[in-house]
């Protein structure tokens, strides 16, 4: 279900009219998008949502109008431009030109339905069983964002999202495909959850930790992501003032790079049409580019838009990341658990959360080992990581060689849930608050 | 031809396909968003319309849904084990809609008003306080329901919301946030929202000291509400009996004759009042706890087992994208009209007034044990005096149970899963407040 094709061209020339002024920013934002949902034993299991809808966009000063319609025609056009604009009657007849939608594949529910019992075989090849509840969702996004002066092209986006719940915990995930690789590193987690289940949590106090690189990429979506978004930093004051602040040492460089995402998840532009941008977000530890949206960018001229993320065309874009990569030293994860004897190796970590105005952050973990001669020894139960950013990458001792991509969840600011993805190495950390 | 002109025709032309059960659901509505974010207007207007079909027989289903208006032709999903039950109809009591329903959404000049109202009232209670980022939204919507077992309802609702964040000092800012929801906007209290902020920007500023004690506790009612949440389990759900069992006292009580919990759907000026619940099957208050004394749990059509449990419409469907589920309309303590808060904090000589409940509370039901976090003020001869912030309340789900003493009659709802958690303020002893 693509997007139809359109006039761009009557689009661009009816939002001209409603952006009348010269620092006006107007845009449109077209959207098409379909939910497959496989929910084994739930009743109905198969579901499929399919969206259509466009929204309307004015920014003039510090002021901002959304107009956002579920529809995808001339009507609905007319409609969201005559309420950004704030006229009585109708603006004259703006037209979409809408033309019929390419053909596309048929939505199967066949892939979602086969994964289960091929992740419950990865699960025994492993030599345990236990009941699990498994959701499997596919999404399907196609984007189109018109401004006067801007012609992006199309965006689309595909990606699976999973979500077990078991007798002693729960696992979520995000994937760019659905295969065997897959079924088995979701088998590994389940299986490392399995182990840990009645293990206790690790004693609290403050320790060394190394994570594996799924906790490394939550780790940084929340503490340098979100602690480098303009209106995370608007908070506290002006977010060019972050510009230069030494937070981490050398060799800890962060970078948001949306056209580098796994295929599938991959951007060339962001959700105002703005070209995406390799952004260093530390460089050798040092804040060099804040994520940021075009209106920080036209509020703070020391900041580059190319970052702005909708859940929908109902919500207003705000800076986001999109794919993280935290460049690998050269540590092999063997010389990481060496160097956190006592400590913990967490592999996987839960959710993680930042409180933006004081700094600390939290990651909890379903599973960790104990690190014994520089090796993962016994599995702990679940717990968490706390402190503040500046301890948290001040602290970073040791960047692992070997980086892995993959998703870094499902990220919820401001009420917008939003797929990130990262690539990220294991990273040791020195003396973290354990609880 | 109206969407539900246009549902009837999906439901005959998925019933001629040889789809033994259809329901179709259809919901349109519009809303105002108006939001200050570090001094930035922002004003969304939303118009939404979508429906979601389920259709299938005894064996196999599916679900789909879209934006728009449906088309008879589909496309359809494949229907896929486990089978599809439906609601029969069932005549309800008469209804009588909300009179605010007609009221005009709010404006955009309105919203900034009550936005800088809050700001500039939360620094006039707090100096040096200063709001984040506020977004209030109002919207209405209409429901229309209809399925092949004779099933038609139709409805409309209104609700509206207040978010804010507030940050207060320098070398060490702490920030608070709340949350409201109604069903209009003139039911926001700006000043007393104002206040709230200011109260909770207070109490963090002070250090967590050491604590472990017991006493009087006065539980405002967002502590209240989710002590209820996290009980749900004994008075939501078939189960719900054998759940609550072991917890009750030799007389086969929850031990305090003050417990009286109602589930209602029609709750007047409840957020989500409305005649027939996301299956179209006809609300109305269902009494679970009367006076101590368990009655019955919250069931829906699916669990009901005539006369032990009596099914009330409490299925919960917060738009066509969701799945409806059986879960709480408007669950709440029932309060006492003739208690104030002073009259409950009157009667502490020593104990602790809690007035927000953070997030991860644990409840063991098995295990008899809970603990909730909590933040407010140690109280001596009904005044405040020393704050308490990051605190666990903890203690046996049973000692919460029995040891219920006052209850006020300020009842607050709080969002939960779709539906509404409401409590008054309680006055409860038996409970233990600690560091974590």
């Amino acid at each position: 279900m693509p997007l139809p094709g359109f006039d761009r061209a009557a689009v661009a020339a009816a939002l001209a009219q409603v952006a009348d002024r010269p620092e006006d920013r107007a845009e449109a934002f077209l959207e098409a998008s379909e939910r497959l949902v496989w929910a084994p034993g739930e009743e109905p299991a198969p579901r499929l949502l399919r969206e259509w809808g466009l929204a309307v966009r004015l920014r003039r000063g510090g002021r901002t109008w959304l107009a956002s319609e579920d529809g995808l025609d001339d009507a609905a056009l007319g409609e969201a431009l005559r309420r950004v604009s704030r006229a009585g009657p109708p603006l004259g007849a703006p037209r979409l030109g809408l033309e019929p939608a390419p053909e596309e594949e048929s939505s199967s529910f066949d892939e979602l339905a086969a994964f289960p019992a091929r992740l419950e075989r990865r699960v025994r090849d492993h030599h345990v069983a236990f009941p699990m509840w498994v959701r499997l969702e596919r999404h399907r996004r196609w984007l189109q964002v018109v401004a006067p002066r801007l012609h992006p092209e199309p965006e689309s986006e595909a990606l699976y999202s999973l979500a077990v719940e078991l007798p002693f915990g729960r696992y979520g995930g995000l994937f760019p495909t659905l295969g065997d690789v897959e079924a088995e590193a979701v088998a590994l987690s389940l299986v490392r959850l399995f182990r840990s289940r009645d293990r206790p949590p690790p004693a609290p106090g403050r320790a060394a930790v190394v994570l594996g690189p799924g906790a490394a990429a939550v780790l940084l979506h929340e503490a340098v992501a979100h602690a480098l978004e303009a209106d995370t930093l608007a908070m506290t004051g002006n977010p060019e003032r972050a510009v230069g602040l030494q937070l981490g040492g050398e060799g800890l460089s962060v970078l948001d790079d949306p056209a580098g995402a796994p295929p599938g998840v991959r951007r060339r532009s962001d959700d105002e049409g703005m070209p995406v941008v390799r952004r260093w977000l530390l460089r050798d530890g040092r804040v060099e580019q804040p994520l940021a949206d075009d209106r920080a960018a036209d509020r703070w001229e020391g900041l580059l838009p190319g970052a702005a993320r909708r859940s929908s065309r109902h919500e207003p874009p705000a800076p986001r990341s999109t794919h993280l990569e935290l460049l690998p030293g050269e540590a092999s994860l063997d010389d990481l658990l060496g160097e956190a004897e006592g400590g913990l190796f967490v592999p996987e970590a839960e959710r993680g959360a930042l409180e933006p105005v004081s700094g600390r952050f939290r990651l909890t973990f379903g599973a960790a080992r104990r690190i014994r001669s520089a090796a993962a020894g016994e599995p702990v139960g679940a717990g968490s990581l706390s402190g503040s950013v500046v301890e948290l990458l001040g602290g970073v001792r040791g960047i692992g060689a070997e980086a892995v991509t993959g998703g870094a969840g499902w990220c919820a600011k401001g009420g917008q849930r939003l797929p990130v993805w990262a690539c990220a190495p294991s990273l040791l950390l020195a003396e973290v608050e354990v609880a | 031809m109206s969407a539900a002109g246009r549902g009837e025709d999906v439901v005959a032309a998925l019933g001629r396909r040889g789809h033994r059960v259809v329901e179709i659901y259809l919901k349109r509505g519009r809303s105002r968003r108006v939001g200050l974010e570090v001094g930035r207007l922002s004003v969304v207007s939303a118009r939404e319309e979508g429906w979601a079909v389920r259709a299938g027989d005894g064996d196999r289903a599916f679900l789909a849904g879209g934006t728009g208006a449906p088309s008879p032709d589909g496309p359809w999903p494949e229907p896929r084990p486990p089978g599809l039950r439906l609601a029969a109809p069932v005549t309800g009591s008469p209804w009588r809609p909300p009179d605010d329903l007609d009221l005009p959404v709010m404006g955009e000049a309105e919203g900034q008003a009550l936005l800088e109202d809050l700001a500039s009232r939360l620094a006039g209670e707090l100096p040096g306080a200063q709001v984040l980022q506020a977004r209030l939204e109002e919207g209405v919507a209409e429901v229309s329901i209809a399925s092949s077992r004779g099933v038609a309802a139709r409805f409309r609702t209104r609700a509206a919301s207040l978010y804010a964040e507030a940050v207060r000092g320098g070398g060490r800012p702490v920030r608070a946030a709340l949350q409201v929801a109604v069903r209009a906007l003139r039911d926001i209290d700006v000043r007393a929202e104002a206040a709230r902020l200011g109260d909770r920007l207070r109490l963090r500023e002070a250090p967590p000291e050491s604590l472990r004690d017991r006493g009087e506790l006065l539980l405002g009612p967002e502590v209240g509400a989710a002590l209820l949440a996290g009980l749900l389990p004994l008075w939501v759900g078939a189960g719900a009996e054998e759940r609550l069992r072991p917890l009750l006292d030799r007389r086969g009580r929850l031990g305090s004759a003050l417990w009286t919990l109602v589930d209602d759907g029609r709750l007047p000026s409840g957020v989500l009042a409305a005649p027939a619940d996301g299956e179209g099957t006809p609300t109305r208050a269902v009494t679970l706890v009367e006076e101590g004394a368990f009655r019955q749990p919250l069931v829906s059509w699916r669990e009901a087992r005539p006369p032990e449990r009596v099914a009330s419409g409490c299925v919960v469907r917060p738009g066509w994208r969701d799945v409806p589920a059986r879960g709480p309309t408007h669950l709440y303590q029932t309060p006492d009209p003739e208690v104030s808060v002073s009259d409950l904090l009157g009667e502490i000589a020593r104990g602790y007034y809690l007035i927000e409940a953070g997030a991860g509370g644990r409840f063991d039901l098995e295990g008899d044990a809970f603990e909730l976090p909590v933040e407010g003020m140690r109280l001596a001869r009904g005044r405040a005096v020393a704050p308490v912030t990051g605190a666990l309340l903890r203690g046996r789900v049973s000692s919460l149970l029995r040891g219920l003493r006052g209850v006020g009659r300020d009842v607050r709802f709080a969002s939960h899963g779709g539906g509404m958690i409401g409590s008054p303020t309680l006055l409860v002893s038996g409970l233990e407040i600690v560091s974590p």
